[in-house]
């Protein structure tokens, strides 16, 4: 085919193509933001015109004060707390784990390392809901019910799969000629991980970080069923406390939920590009 | 790699031995070095190792044991009674219909959500104004709590206030309120639209990550050739994302089948079991009814389907790998 003759025709095709894929791009991301825009809509109307039978889009009147009334409505600084030490334990867990375990399937050969690996990707498999009876069981031995210090755990365990998973594909794309200089200059392992590789792998450490404190704090499940005391719930599940039996505060339950995922929404949309990297070496490299 | 030469035997694999290390055999200086080195990594795993099993193995093992006791209310285990749990949970005429359900959300949220993302994915890779902040904007509802959205959606489609109804009439294209929910067959439908909403993004980043690292020359050569669009994606682009597409759908196969609070939110399985999946089936069966020698039996039941769909998927994709 000669390119020159058949120009013209493909630029107007393209010009069409081109209108076509803004008016797609806008399309995903208006029914993409329509519910954060219904939820903020909603979490400034008041009682009376949520249920009013003439329904506006927007707001009448902005009711401000309803981001402040959920604080005094409901315990919403324990829950934000709670959210805190959960994710922020769970992540510190995770990592003291999940680093030398990753780096020993990353950079050593030992016998049941396939075992290892085959367990993490079953493990994925038994999602935490699957297996609350038995986690119910566990927890009752270790006296862990309805604790903060249980949730850590569990998250902690099952974010694991992930947390290797990542940091061995991150590992595994350092040459690990530095190390070994530096084992030949006197360090001993633990030091040359330490000094040499951590830092160069840091970028992939602080995405599975986020990531792991994004799990965190999202999870629901595990802490609907574990925690029964109101003082220990995470966010995820406090705020319900505005979803009741007979009457929902919708507003309330809207304002609280917008604490709830701002701080997450953010760190995901730095994590992003490198998190979707790092599964997919992660993933050709197993 | 560097321990690649060295292979000392009599270490289980399975266990972590840091007691050996502050015990090691004085025999001579090479060989307790040998024996350090080989019981190292096991030293490293061993944290890891020691969580997941004390968190995540002994529940499994647990709730395996329980699907074949007598187990009483209180979570007591009475005795070995064989598959009595299983037949009872098989009997109960509500089974039927929640694995159905299950097969229809999983299958209906997967397949959606990866011919989606997959399309989304494709038109995110293009240059344009504004990728950054669409690419941005496609990952909010990944990153927002499952419980949240699903109480979001189950505003929006609410009959008598939400505001889908308040934005058609606005807009004038209904001129009365539209009932979302007539049936609960529409109101699982919204459910798994709003399962598919959540799954989406992930689907399109594993894509968009596969397409980035597609050579660029593979697609001039095949212009010079004479292809067509369609022949460059499914000869190029498809085979070429086929692994990130196989690890997305695999989990998502995982993570829909277990997906628990966007159903728990809008309906709790609700109306009689017509909106429930095998794990809010399971959770009121542990939970509410106190029998959980069923429950257990099943989650293994669950089990043994999601280890055979994803087993089958994957077989199916690699064989089919061996084409290329």
């Amino acid at each position: 085919m000669n390119p020159t003759v058949v120009k013209k025709p493909v630029s107007v095709k393209k010009v069409i193509l081109r209108v076509l894929l803004y008016f797609i791009v806008l399309d995903v991301c208006v029914i993409t933001l329509y519910p954060y825009f219904a939820m903020f809509c909603t979490a400034l109307k008041s009682r009376a015109e949520i249920f009013s039978p003439n329904g506006t889009v927007l707001p009448i009147t902005a009711l401000w004060s309803n981001f402040i009334d959920i604080w005094s409505r409901a315990p919403m600084a324990k829950y934000l707390v709670n959210s805190i030490l959960i994710a922020g334990g769970s992540t510190i867990i995770a990592m003291l784990c999940g680093i030398p375990a990753a780096y020993a399937l990353a950079r050593m050969r030992f016998k049941g390392q396939t075992a290892f690996l085959g367990f993490i990707i079953v493990s994925q498999m038994f999602a935490p809901v699957v297996l609350l009876i038995g986690i119910y069981k566990v927890m009752l031995t270790l006296g862990l019910t309805d604790s903060i210090l249980g949730l850590i755990f569990i998250n902690a365990a099952f974010n694991q799969a992930f947390t290797i998973w990542l940091l061995r594909g991150t590992f595994m794309g350092i040459s690990a000629e530095m190390e070994q200089a530096a084992t030949i200059d006197g360090c001993n392992r633990l030091q040359s991980m330490l000094r040499v590789l951590l830092p160069v792998a840091a970028p992939g450490i602080v995405t599975t970080l986020i990531f792991i404190f994004i799990n965190a704090w999202n999870e629901y499940t595990v802490a609907l069923c574990l925690i029964s005391t109101d003082e220990f719930k995470p966010l995820t599940v406090g705020i319900n406390i505005f979803n009741g039996y007979n009457m929902i505060e919708w507003q309330y339950l809207f304002a609280a939920s917008i604490f709830a995922i701002i701080p997450v929404v953010i760190l995901f949309m730095g994590i992003e590009k490198n998190l979707v990297s790092g599964l997919a070496s992660g993933g050709v490299k197993g | 790699m560097i321990l690649g030469g060295v292979s000392v035997n009599k270490v289980a694999p399975s266990k972590p031995a840091p007691a050996k290390k502050a015990n090691p055999p004085r025999k001579s200086g090479s060989s307790v070095k040998r024996v350090l080195r080989t019981v190292e990594p096991y030293v490293w795993i061993a944290p890891s190792v020691i969580l997941m099993a004390v968190f995540i193995l002994i529940p499994i093992l647990s709730v395996f044991q329980m699907s074949l006791s007598d187990v009483s209310k209180a979570g007591k285990i009475k005795g070995f009674n064989g598959i009595a749990n299983f037949t009872k949970v098989l009997k109960a005429p509500a089974f039927s219909l929640v694995l159905q359900n299950t097969l229809v959300w999983t299958v209906a949220v997967v397949v959606l959500s990866t011919v989606l993302g997959f399309v989304l994915a494709l038109i995110l890779n293009n240059q344009f104004r504004g990728r950054k902040v669409a690419r941005a904007i496609v990952v909010f509802p990944w990153a927002t709590t499952l419980v949240v959205q699903a109480s979001v959606w189950n505003f929006i489609i609410n009959k008598d206030y939400g505001t889908l109804n308040t934005l058609l009439l606005k807009l004038g294209i209904v001129s009365q309120p539209v009932n979302w929910t007539p049936t609960p067959e529409a109101y699982f439908a919204w459910e798994i639209a709003c399962g598919i909403f959540v799954t989406v993004p992930f689907v399109t980043f594993c894509v968009l990550s596969g397409l980035q690292s597609i050579d660029t020359t593979y697609y001039e050569a095949a212009t010079v050739d004479g292809a067509n669009y369609w022949q460059k994606l499914f000869k190029i682009t498809l085979p070429l994302v086929k692994s990130s597409l196989t690890v997305s759908t695999v989990l998502n196969i995982i993570y829909v089948f277990n997906s628990f609070p966007i159903i728990w939110t809008m309906t709790k399985g609700d109306p009689a079991n017509h909106t429930d999946t095998l794990v809010t089936y399971l959770y009121k069966l542990a939970f509410y009814n106190g029998r959980q020698g069923e429950a257990a039996a099943v989650s293994v039941i669950g089990f043994i389907l999601l280890l055979i769909c994803a087993s089958v998927y994957m077989i199916y994709t690699l064989r089919k790998g061996d084409d290329y």
